[in-house]
């Protein structure tokens, strides 16, 4: 549509994206600053009239909150690196490789990423039980990295395609091999789709939360959402720890995309939708 | 080319094999992570399988399970919960997604915060996403009773997730505000497509602003609404993060989903050969889904 006139306008539509986008996280922020005596006063407050970083200290202290980032991290990071090493190899083949059915095969991969997680679940959790391997980063690292293969895949395959064949062809005279060509003029010009594709890896590793729930329940083995959904208080759910809580597990991913937003949109667009993996809800 | 050595192909293999070396990664994994538990699901689906002791288990019992389930009125209120789910909350993200594109896609001057806007919600997991609604939702302390009583003084305030109706919409609202943001992204990549041009020639002929948006905006921007449409009702099926963390199913089973169901016969209960059968049907139910998906991109390949 053409642009409506008058700024007033603009800045009102500017409002409602940003308001709708961010009052979960503001009010969570707030909430996670106010006492539990005035969290349970009536009627309720907006803004902490008396705010305290007690409830951070206690998401600390309560629950292994620092083992359950670091259990986010391992996890994300491993299967981020994983699932790109394998998607490159196999964006390249499909990009550049003079195959017959390349089509088919991205379908199949892409294709993977439609069965329904909880049907892959009994499995995958028969056959880590049976292994001996639940409550173990290799539960969750596998698993993620093929749901990440297809994003990654399509990301990858579109970015090979965007550098010229020329180039490749140039190394090669000049003495590469194909396997040369690929690793010195290939792999450096595609590095930014390779980012690309390892922060939306890396978030969708991070948010998921029915394979985690199910594979890695232990308390010294629980992700982030796992480790904060089943945080229990003695009496009652500690909501102000958990918006402590919560505020620090939002941040290092907010924190990346704010700093990555152009390069995480510019993945979205490049991978289509299927970058977007947008799991169950 | 037949004389060479395994080290000469390696260093400079033929089109062919180096297709097959460099896919052989991929595909093993997705052998092992998704062809293989597809096909041990189906297998177990016709036994009699539990994992717990005392009435532990491994017998042969063909249909039985699947007769079972046809016949288990749990399988059919989450069906139904599911099924009800999606037909709410996927055209109600289509509509607040497109709203909050059109809003997003004005010549702002600074764009990083509408962006991050857009962004924050979908890298928002799910289960955040559940957690925080529910404390909007909280009968005495919740954000939302609070408005509704400034608003509306001396009313009663609503048991948000604690009656069955009330949960459901409360689910399906946190559903909605969590993939909005990503129908909104999608959108938003196919505004930014649509040629300007288009719109200053209607412009010239005295199109209305209104007649441009169903006459241009709409019918350019199909492809991207079918996709995602497609992509938010394959995972809409799937749902279970948001129910689980804001009302556990509850009350009773009022807002349990097919996904819920299954992770609990099998990880809670330990049922896997009955889990398994519920996730046939779950499988069965996206095949739908997907195959309309699938048939799609082989078009427009």
């Amino acid at each position: 549509m053409t642009i409506p006139q008058g700024k007033g306008l603009i800045v009102l539509a500017a409002a409602i994206v940003v308001v709708n986008g961010f009052f979960p996280a503001v009010w969570i922020l707030l909430t996670s600053l106010k006492s539990e005596a005035e969290l349970v006063s009536k009627p309720i407050t907006w803004w902490p009239h008396d705010p305290t970083l007690a409830n951070y200290v206690q998401a600390f202290t309560d629950q292994p909150l620092l083992r359950y980032l670091g259990n986010s991290f391992a996890v994300a990071v491993l299967s981020t690196i994983l699932s790109l090493f394998v998607a490159s190899l196999a964006a390249y083949a499909i990009a550049r490789l003079n195959l017959r059915h390349r089509r088919l095969i991205l379908t199949c991969i892409v294709a993977s990423s439609m069965f329904p997680l909880v049907t892959l679940l009994v499995p995958i959790f028969q056959t880590m039980r049976a292994l001996n391997l639940l409550n173990t980063y290799t539960a969750l690292v596998l698993p993620y990295t093929v749901l990440n293969l297809p994003v990654c895949t399509l990301v990858l395959v579109s970015f090979f395609q965007s550098i010229p064949k020329d180039l490749e062809n140039a190394a090669m005279i000049d003495g590469c091999t194909r396997l040369g060509a690929l690793w010195r003029v290939v792999v450096p010009l595609a590095a930014p789709g390779v980012f690309t594709a390892g922060i939306l890896a890396f978030v969708n590793a991070w948010d998921e939360f029915l394979l985690a729930l199910s594979l890695n329940a232990s308390a010294s083995m629980r992700t982030l959402p796992v480790g904060i959904t089943l945080y229990q208080g003695e009496f009652t759910f500690p909501w102000p720890i958990i918006s402590a809580a919560l505020v620090v597990a939002i941040v290092p991913v907010a924190v990346l995309i704010a700093v990555f937003q152009e390069r995480v949109v510019g993945g979205l667009t490049q991978g289509g939708p299927e970058g977007l993996t947008a799991r169950g809800a | 080319m037949a004389g060479r050595t395994m080290i000469e192909r390696l260093r400079d293999p033929s089109e062919k094999s180096l297709g097959v070396l460099l896919l052989a990664p991929a595909f093993l994994l997705l052998l092992l992570i998704v062809v293989y538990p597809i096909a041990t699901l189906i297998f177990n689906s016709f036994f009699d399988m539990r994992l717990s002791g005392g009435s532990g288990g491994f017998k042969f019992v063909g249909v039985e399970n699947y007769l079972l389930v046809l016949k288990d009125p749990d399988f059919w209120n989450a069906t139904g919960n599911t099924v009800l789910i999606t037909l709410v909350t996927v055209p109600g993200a289509l509509v607040v997604g497109l709203g909050l594109a059109l809003l997003a896609n004005l010549p702002f001057k600074r764009q990083w915060p509408v962006r991050l806007a857009l962004l924050l919600p979908w890298a928002l997991p799910l289960a955040f996403a559940g957690l925080i609604f529910a404390w909007f939702f909280h009968t005495e302390y919740g954000v939302v009773n609070d408005v509704v009583r400034r608003v509306w003084p001396g009313s009663e305030p609503t048991m948000w997730l604690l009656r069955p109706n009330w949960a459901f919409a409360a689910i399906c609202l946190t559903i909605v505000w969590k993939t909005s943001s990503f129908m909104a992204l999608i959108l938003l990549a196919g505004l930014q497509m649509i040629p300007k041009s288009l719109y200053e020639a209607a412009e010239v002929d005295g199109a209305s602003r209104w007649q441009q948006f169903w006459q241009i905006t709409i019918p350019m921007l199909m492809p991207s609404i079918i996709v995602a449409l497609i992509f938010r009702t394959i995972t809409a099926l799937q749902t279970f993060d948001i129910p689980y963390t804001m009302t556990k199913g509850g009350p009773g089973n009022a807002t349990e989903t097919l996904a819920m169901l299954i992770h609990k016969t099998t990880i809670d209960y330990l049922d896997v050969g009955y889990g398994s059968t519920l996730a046939v049907f779950m499988f069965l139910l996206s095949l739908v889904v997907t195959g309309v998906y699938l048939k799609r991109i082989g078009r427009n390949a």
